[in-house]
């Protein structure tokens, strides 16, 4: 069982983080030996235990161009069971479209994962179990949460590396809207939306922080994402044991500024680490795999200038 | 279509009909709880929605006097989890209101016994505005807004997902759906401008091309894709006019859209979409048991009863006519 109530801790004591970024050209390579090598990194408590992926299915799409790649989830699930444990789940709930089989089926998942009628867990339809947030960011005081993501040992939040038309950037913080179900909420959770995006992400991630982040940037979006934008290769995952800094990689490895986005600025304080200095960058440097995305004219700011510092 | 695709139509609607009475028909009869309910899945906690679903469709497919049973326990479910402001709870524990309150009035209609939590049902459903839409916000919207982000008319009003939130497509359908199949004498007044606000709302929000998504059409000037669920429950709220343009083009998108449905829960609406529609299942559309053996439904409930309806070749079931049931 999740411990929901270490989730926040402010800053200055949390031991330093640490992300690695793994180059990865394509989709063809052999992505359960580069998942499995970066986790090795980790020594990860997931022997005998229950994971669940939670990967960004957002929609059908037979081009994979805005949901995580079925490939890497399948790789990391096999990661996960050679590290030992016990069940590896993936889940979801899926925002716009509630025929989730539609969406992952369209993604040929089942073609990577196997047969998926008990390994996936819709989150839209799972039972729930009511969670007073205690953090107060947003104007909601209480969510309704799938019983499995608060009840698994260890829970991976698996996004794509996407600019989004509301808050900047989504990565593993806004991935997390997807554990809200709409089966309480509906399609979209209209509610999130009302009660502030930003702030919405901020108590959803206090609630249930992921324990591990794992970003799909071997081809990512840029623009008007998270649906409508223009797929943009990177060729990197990105993978830690801090959502937030594994966020603040990934936007300075897309030539963005971490604490120009307003919620993962404030995720900075209790949430995680965003500044540098308390990151241990493992594997390529940022530099050297940074890649600039676009980004609506709402976020320029979020723009570094051309040669940025981070390294 | 030929007479032999006629034939072929009939023996597709067959097969689907052997299928939803050999699979999905046990399935949802042992998921019921000992509460009465269903959750959306076999062995999760009782749902109003899942469980509307399954009443529906143990009522289209059974016929024995027997099998009654199961739906009257159904029944007694829905009526003790109403809030006492006429609403239903999407969730057990929940205090608030939401979007199966349609549902539920719609299912508990034919129930000489739930008369009154029908009429407090509708009741709620009318005087439940969405927010977006309000006077005032759409006058600020207008003064302070440096761009617009979509491209809709928002005097148009339907229903939300959670109360005071926005429009969108699905709920706006069912609540339309509910109130055109409810008798006069319990439809507050103002029912019929709510009807008439809703219905432009549909075809306001109708996707570019035909059919709808959750209800964006246009975001930041890009089309919005349409997707089969919303656009079959649209298409079922505005089927009392379906010489509209909005309805004739978004019926072409559905008919040409069913193969590439991926989803079973998808393809079992389009079916009925089709049906209610008396347009033709195309020839070489997948079935609903294909479906079924790449996933099983992922044991959806909601899915398993959809496939019941869709099997059924009437559709009385849409107008909470129980009559024509058995």
């Amino acid at each position: 069982m999740r411990r929901p109530d270490i989730a926040l801790v402010p800053s200055f004591q949390r031991a330093a983080s640490r992300v690695v970024i793994r180059r990865t050209a394509n989709y063809e390579q052999d992505l359960a030996a580069v998942i499995g090598e970066a986790l090795a990194v980790f020594d990860l408590p997931v022997r005998g235990k229950t994971v669940l992926l939670k990967p960004n299915l957002v929609g059908f799409d037979p081009l994979c161009e805005m949901n995580t790649h079925p490939y890497v989830i399948a790789a990391t699930q096999e990661s996960f069971l050679r590290l030992g444990a016990a069940q590896v789940l993936i889940g979801d709930g899926p925002a716009m479209d509630r025929d989730t089989e539609a969406i992952i089926e369209s993604v040929r998942l089942r073609e990577f994962t196997g047969p998926l009628g008990r390994t996936f867990v819709d989150l839209n339809l799972d039972d729930v179990k009511r969670v007073v947030l205690g953090t107060h960011a947003s104007r909601l005081n209480e969510l309704y949460l799938p019983k499995t993501v608060l009840g698994v040992d260890f829970l991976v939040s698996m996004p794509k590396l996407k600019t989004h038309h509301w808050a900047g950037v989504t990565l593993s913080l806004k991935n997390m809207f997807g554990i809200v179900p709409g089966g309480c909420y509906g399609w979209p959770k209209n509610v999130l939306h009302w009660a502030g995006i930003d702030n919405s992400i901020l108590d959803i991630n206090a609630a249930a922080r992921p324990d591990f982040a794992i970003v799909d940037g071997i081809v990512g979006m840029e623009g008007n994402g998270p649906i409508q934008g223009t797929p943009k290769p990177c060729g990197v995952l990105v993978l830690g044991d801090d959502p937030v800094a594994v966020d603040a990689t990934c936007c300075r490895v897309m030539g963005l500024r971490p604490e120009k986005v307003k919620y993962l600025n404030a995720a900075g304080t209790l949430l995680g680490h965003l500044d540098p200095a308390k990151i241990q960058q493992l594997g390529e440097t940022v530099a050297s795999v940074r890649t600039r995305f676009a980004v609506l004219d709402e976020f320029k700011e979020l723009r570094e200038a051309d040669g940025g510092v981070w390294n | 279509m030929t007479p032999a695709g006629d034939n072929l139509d009939s023996q597709n609607l067959a097969s689907e009909s052997v299928f939803a009475a050999n699979f999905c028909l046990p399935l949802i009869r042992t998921a019921q709880n000992s509460d009465g309910g269903w959750g959306f899945q076999p062995g999760l906690q009782s749902r109003v929605e899942p469980t509307c679903w399954a009443i529906l469709a143990l009522r289209a497919q059974e016929s024995s006097a027997s099998a009654g049973e199961i739906p009257a326990r159904g029944l007694e479910f829905l009526r003790k989890t109403q809030l006492s402001n006429g609403s239903w709870p999407a969730s057990a524990e929940a205090s608030s209101g939401s979007w199966v309150t349609a549902l539920a009035c719609w299912v508990l209609a034919a129930d000489a016994k739930a008369r009154d939590a029908v009429a407090a049902g509708v009741r709620w459903i009318c005087n439940d505005w969405p927010r977006d839409s309000a006077t005032w916000r759409r006058w600020r919207a207008r003064l302070f807004s440096h761009r617009k982000i979509t491209e809709q008319n928002d005097s148009y009003r339907g229903w939300g997902w959670t109360p005071h939130t926005s429009s969108w497509v699905e709920p706006t359908s069912l609540a339309l759906i509910l109130l055109a199949s409810t008798p006069a004498q319990v439809l507050p007044r103002g029912a019929a401008r709510r009807r008439e606000l809703a219905r432009g709302m549909l075809y306001d929000r109708m996707c570019p091309g035909g059919g709808w998504n959750c209800g964006n059409p246009m975001v930041y000037g890009v089309a919005g894709e349409p997707l089969i669920v919303p656009t079959v429950w649209a298409l079922l709220a505005l089927r009392d006019k379906p010489d509209r343009p909005e309805f004739v083009l978004s019926l072409d998108w559905l008919e040409k859209n069913i193969g590439n449905a991926r989803g079973a829960g998808s393809l079992a609406l389009a079916r009925i979409g089709m049906e209610v529609a008396g347009r033709k299942w195309p020839q070489g559309a997948p079935t609903i048991a294909e479906m079924y053996a790449r996933n099983e439904f992922l044991q959806n409930i909601a899915v398993a009863s959809w496939a019941c309806l869709a099997a059924c070749r009437r559709h009385q079931w849409l107008t909470g006519d129980v009559a024509e049931f058995s």
